[in-house]
């Protein structure tokens, strides 16, 4: 009898267990990155040269990856609906790291202006060759390190 | 000679500003894809889309990254990136083509233009042929492009699992907002 409940208590805490963990798991949000700890630190320019010497080899490494990248802000760009993006690099350069910057932390980066050093961390989700753009390594859901 | 040299060059500064005015771009267009099912609806957003559009010929360019799409769910972005379209084999997605009806649309003139736009579309490594009609709105030196179109999944070989098919539409509805600024040669 004892028996009996121990093992029917087992099956309700582990349905229970089950079920929660599964609403939850359906539920969870995407990660906000500012909570995150980056698992690669680089220059902008170490970035861009990784991909525009091999776009494959440079996806296989870095994309998905949640990236910290020091770099001069050439441009802070706003659209027309407020989202920011940053973009990254040397100013004589077509090449860039764009960080589309998350707009739930825009508080944070308010006083970036052009020509500020920072470091931005961002979800790498790839690389935009282009010859008459010039061509971008992008970061999404971006947040400033401190 | 003098005077000949000072009019050939400013000549070239006309002819050279004309020509880049020809091509607007944006890098950060929006593209949104929704897919109602009976379970729930599948529905993302993408802010750093790249388009060109050559207003001379009407030639007509998107490169989006997959992985660029967010979800309001995490699980929802893992399964589209992971199962769905292999992002990690097929990073990039693509549209090559062209405005159609591109002699009807005044890119100098303000107002909105209807825009048949034709061409190829790449997917999973799949490219398909699409054909849509959206707008074209010219306003202070800018253009708004705007289009809605739907595709299947099963055309660019994207698998629905067997478990969850009943619970997955096949028919995906693309909607891109993009703002075009001209491009400064």
């Amino acid at each position: 009898m004892k028996k009996k409940r121990i093992v029917l208590g087992f099956f309700v805490v582990a349905i229970i267990g089950g079920a929660w963990f599964g609403y939850s798991e359906y539920n969870r949000k995407v990660r906000d990155l500012a909570n995150v700890r980056a698992q690669v630190t680089m220059q902008a320019n170490e970035l861009i040269a990784a991909f525009e010497q091999n776009e494959v080899t440079a996806n296989a490494k870095y994309l998905d990856k949640i990236i910290a990248v020091k770099g001069i802000v050439k441009k802070v760009e706003e659209d027309e609906r407020g989202y920011i993006s940053f973009i990254l690099g040397d100013e004589g350069s077509m090449s860039s790291v764009r960080c589309s910057m998350d707009s739930v932390h825009v508080k944070d980066i308010v006083h970036v202006k052009d020509g500020a050093d920072v470091t931005i961390k961002g979800a790498c989700t790839g690389f935009n060759a282009d010859e008459l753009l010039g061509s971008d390594v992008i970061l999404n859901r971006c947040v400033i390190e401190d | 000679m003098k005077k000949l040299f000072v009019i050939i060059a400013a000549g070239l500064v006309t002819t050279s500003s004309l020509v880049a005015q020809d091509k607007y771009f944006t890098k950060s267009g929006r593209i949104n894809f929704m897919s109602k099912a009976t379970l729930e609806n599948i529905d993302a957003n993408h802010k750093s889309v790249t388009c060109v559009l050559d207003t001379k010929t009407g030639n007509m360019q998107f490169a989006v990254l997959m992985k660029g799409f967010e979800f309001e769910k995490a699980l929802m972005q893992e399964h589209f990136n992971e199962n769905y379209v292999e992002s990690h084999k097929y990073p990039k997605a693509e549209f090559r083509g062209q405005v159609v009806n591109n002699p009807e649309i005044n890119y100098t003139k303000e107002g909105i233009y209807p825009a048949k736009v034709k061409g190829t579309l790449t997917i999973h490594g799949e490219t398909r042929e699409v054909e849509t009609t959206g707008n074209v709105v010219v306003k202070s030196g800018k253009l708004q492009a705007a289009a809605e179109f739907t595709i299947l999944l099963s055309d660019y070989k994207i698998e629905i699992p067997k478990v969850v098919k009943d619970n997955i539409s096949n028919t995906v509805r693309i909607t891109i907002d993009c703002s075009l600024e001209p491009l400064k040669g």
